[in-house]
Formats: C-alpha cells, sequence, structure tokens
C-alpha cells in the first residue's frame, strides 16, 4: 500500500520558476526513500508539495493529512524561547492533545533521540547535533505514518552525521514509518535507504534500489553499499567514486 | 566601577560648578547654584511632586495607549496587506507632521472639555510611530519555516500570533518600546508647553511658569525632576526587556 504519491504533478512558484515537471512517483507504507540530487533539482519542493505546504500546478498529489505527518527541516528550526521539552510538544499542544497525551508522547520521544536528561535546557544551551535531534523529536512526537526530512543533517560535522544516520535507521526500524529523506550527500543516502530517488531539472531521472545485504553490521564496508553509491554517481554523472556528496 | 564612575563625575560638576557660580558672581536669575536648586526643590517639594504626577500619568497613559494601539495595528498591518496599503500614507502623514503644529488644533478639538485627554492624545502621537514600525518590523522577520511548521502543526491565525509570532517579534518590540517610552515624554512636555496656562500643571508648565517669573531655581528643580522621570522609565523598560529575554535571546549572551 502506497503511504503517499504524486501523479504527473507540477509545481510552478509564483515567481514563475517551474520547480517540478511532470514527476510522478510512489513511497510504499514503511518504506525508506532518498531523494538524491545537485542543489536546486528540485528534490525539496518535492519534500513540500507531499507535505501539502505547495500546491500542485498541474497533476496531483495523493497525500495524508498534515497532521500525519513529520516533517525535518533543513535547520533545526525550534523556537529560541521554548525549552526543549516545550519545543517538542508544541504541534502536539496546537493539536489539542490532553496534557497526560503529552507528557506521554514527550517522554517517548526524548527517549528515541536520546535527550531525555535535556528536556528543560533552552536551545541556545544545545551543540548543532542536539538541535538537530530535538527537531526529529519534535516530528516523532506527533507520531506520524509518515516523516519527511529535508537535508536535516547536511549542516553537521561527519561524525555527528554518522552518528545521527544510524540512529535515524534504529528509529525508522522501531517505529516502521514512511520516511523521504531529500540529500545531496550519495553516501547518506546509500547508507540510510532502501531505495533511492536520483533528481535532476526538477524531474526524477533513475530510481535505484539499494541492495541491503551486509546490513546487520558495519554497512559502510560492505560491498553492496559500495555498489550504491558507485550506481548513485554513475546516475549523477559523477563517475564511480562514492566518495561523492561534499 | 559602571555606577561609580558617572556618579564621581556628576557629583565633581556639581562640585565646579558650585564653586564657579560663587567665585564668578554669577546671578540667580541666570544660573543658580546646585545647593540653592536643591534648597527650591524641598521648599516646593509638595508642589513640583503633584506637577511631576501629573506629567507622569500623561506620559503613561500616552505611553500605554501608543503600545496598545501600535501593536494592534502591526497585526492587523501583518494580517492583511490592503488595509496596510491603505492606511500607511496617513500613519506617515501623522509621523513626519510636526507635533507642535497639530497640538493646537487638538487642544481645540478635544482640550476644551478635557484637556487631560488632549495631553495624552498630543504624547500619544509622538510615541506611537516607532512602537508601530518595530513591531510591524518584528512580526515580519519570524523565521518562513517556523510558520511552515505551524501550517504543518494546523495553527489557527490565533495560535501562530501567540505562539509564534508574538514571542518572536518581543526583541523589536521592546525596542520600539524603549524609544517610545521618551518620546511619550517628550510629547507630553511638549503638549503642556502648547496648552500654556490654566487647568494644565505638570512639570512643563512649571518650568514656563517659573522661568516666567525668574525663579530659576524652581526652574531647575523641575528640569531635574523631568530628567530623573526620562531616566526612570527608561531602566524601567530596559528592566522589562531584561526580564523577558535574558534567557533566550543572543543580545543577552555574554
Amino acid at each position: 500500500m502506497s503511504a503517499l504519491a504524486l501523479n504527473a504533478a507540477s509545481l510552478r512558484y509564483d515567481n514563475g520558476f517551474t520547480a517540478l515537471k511532470n514527476v510522478t512517483a510512489q513511497f510504499i507504507s514503511g518504506s525508506f526513500t532518498a531523494l538524491v540530487g545537485p542543489s536546486g533539482c528540485g528534490k525539496s519542493s518535492l519534500l513540500r508539495l507531499l507535505a501539502g505546504l505547495e500546491q500542485p500546478f498541474i497533476g496531483s498529489v495523493t497525500g495524508l493529512a498534515q497532521s500525519q505527518i513529520g516533517f525535518v527541516f533543513q535547520e533545526p528550526t525550534l523556537l529560541a524561547w521554548r525549552s526543549v521539552a516545550d519545543n517538542i510538544t508544541l504541534p502536539l499542544q496546537i493539536e489539542g492533545h490532553s496534557p497526560n497525551e503529552i507528557a506521554a508522547r514527550l517522554d517517548e520521544a526524548l527517549a528515541l533521540v536520546g535527550l531525555t536528561d535535556f528536556a528543560d535546557a533552552l536551545p541556545r544551551q544545545l551543540s548543532g547535533g542536539m538541535k538537530m535531534r530535538v527537531s526529529l523529536a519534535r516530528a516523532l512526537a506527533k507520531r506520524p505514518p509518515v516523516l519527511l526530512m529535508d537535508e536535516p543533517f547536511a549542516a553537521l560535522d561527519e561524525l555527528t552525521r554518522f552518528r545521527l544516520d544510524d540512529d535515524l535507521r534504529a528509529i525508522w526500524q522501531q517505529q516502521k514509518c514512511t520516511i523521504i529523506f531529500v540529500t545531496h550527500s550519495v553516501t547518506e543516502a546509500a547508507y540510510l535507504a532502501e531505495r533511492a530517488l536520483v533528481m535532476q531539472g526538477g524531474e526524477i531521472q533513475k530510481e535505484i534500489a539499494i541492495n541491503q545485504t551486509g546490513r546487520d553490521s558495519g554497512f559502510r564496508s560492505a560491498p553492496a553499499f559500495t555498489a550504491a553509491c558507485s550506481a548513485l554517481s554513475m546516475a549523477l554523472g559523477h563517475g564511480t567514486s562514492p566518495g561523492g556528496g561534499a | 566601577m559602571r555606577y561609580l564612575l558617572p556618579f564621581l563625575l556628576g557629583l565633581a560638576l556639581l562640585t565646579l560648578w558650585e564653586i564657579w557660580v560663587g567665585l564668578a558672581g554669577v546671578p540667580v536669575f541666570v544660573l543658580p547654584a546646585p545647593s540653592l536648586i536643591l534648597a527650591a526643590l524641598v521648599d516646593n517639594f509638595t508642589a513640583l511632586m503633584a506637577a511631576l504626577w501629573v506629567t507622569v500619568k500623561v506620559t503613561l497613559l500616552a505611553f500605554v495607549w501608543a503600545v496598545a494601539t501600535a501593536v494592534s495595528l502591526a497585526i492587523v498591518f501583518t494580517r492583511a496587506r490592503l488595509i496596510e496599503m491603505a492606511l500607511y500614507p496617513y500613519v506617515i502623514t501623522l509621523q513626519v507632521t510636526p507635533v507642535v503644529a497639530i497640538a493646537p488644533l487638538i487642544l481645540i478639538w478635544v482640550g476644551f472639555d478635557n484637556l487631560s485627554r488632549a495631553l495624552v492624545i498630543i504624547a500619544w502621537i509622538v510615541a506611537f510611530f516607532p512602537m508601530l514600525t518595530n513591531t510591524v518590523q518584528g512580526l515580519r522577520s519570524v523565521d518562513p519555516q517556523l510558520h511552515d511548521l505551524m501550517t504543518l502543526s494546523g495553527a489557527s491565525w490565533w495560535q501562530r500570533l501567540i505562539y509564534l509570532e508574538l514571542p518572536a517579534a518581543l526583541p523589536a518590540m521592546l525596542t520600539g518600546a524603549k524609544i517610545s517610552g521618551g518620546l511619550a515624554l517628550i510629547g507630553a512636555v511638549v503638549a503642556e508647553f502648547v496648552a500654556g496656562s490654566g487647568t494644565s500643571t505638570g512639570l512643563a508648565w512649571r518650568i514656563i511658569e517659573t522661568g516666567n517669573r525668574l525663579e530659576i531655581a524652581t526652574m531647575f528643580a523641575s528640569l531635574a525632576l523631568l530628567s530623573a522621570l526620562g531616566i526612570f522609565l527608561f531602566y524601567l523598560l530596559s528592566f522589562c526587556e531584561w526580564l523577558l529575554l535574558h534567557r533566550w535571546h543572543e543580545s543577552f549572551r555574554r
């Protein structure tokens, strides 16, 4: 069953720029898809279309209500005056959940991202990686069937990013949600996803299935990972080096 | 050191003033010695405090009205572009026309029945604009991604205002409030000057009255009280700013 789908959808912004051209794609429930491509190829626009933050100019989106969608932005996008806990519970508060329900979901989300001890901290007291975890926890607290992530770890150092990639995989396996993850990093896409959609010029150029053999331990050194990196780099026109993705 | 240094400087200047006035034999009606000003303050204490209270009331009322109306109008402006387009030129007209020139009109229209209301309106005109522009600027500067977050959470316009826009605009609003607070006092003084004699009995009126009678020491005492009021307002608003922002805002980061 597909959780989300784009049916021959085009997106044009008010300034006349066409960000997406005739895109058709399906996202199966519980799947992990990476959207890969250079800057300005339409990855983020596709995500905004799926989230209902933009409407298609032509075509249609088969989606979910916005309350069913968790969205993680490129920046942590936290409210500086609210504590970690208050940031995480803001969407729940707006949706009008009961205080008990909010408290339970807060504890759950904090545990998932490993920030239980930082509930009362203010965003400015946190590192970049921790802020991103708060942002992820805020999306997870909605218990969304679909998680849309727009280059969430792009601004972080590589070690922090590796750790968050691992955590995200673990959360995905535990929560069994559908994840669509935008990245410009070939290695990150190959490491995280089961499937990558390679985008260029507002179109999906290629769909690449990522062989999951070797997931149990050290996937970064598994042949399947190297092969996926090569395939993605080729599709993006970078030759065969797996080092792509700045 | 931050408090001691200006205090010592002030004390030194007052001492020099006292000595110089005595040595040079400056007439009292040109520049009275600080000791005479202090004596005038003590002698006229009740009358001056009553005058101070009148000015404080006008200033605070004008300030509170300026904040309330400016914030309300700023919210309307950021919600309805058409209303902003229609009203903005008139708001600017009100701002750029010198208040001294409008004041007599306001006194004629409102002042006959209720002078203090006319004074508050004049002071309000002076204090209103910086509060409005700063609030509009603050409300407009909210990160678009935070707006997306509110959209995804299904926030109503009211929730968006309370949870996101007003707290995000708070630093800009407080900057506006500090400017408006000072301007409300200036407006109150201008209003009293223009209103002239009669039922107006604020500090500014005392200054004119004592000037006419050549009671220059009392005039200086009134002036000193006006300055003290201005300084008090500024520090009060700075304290509010600290209270509301120091926990989270970058400007209070050491």
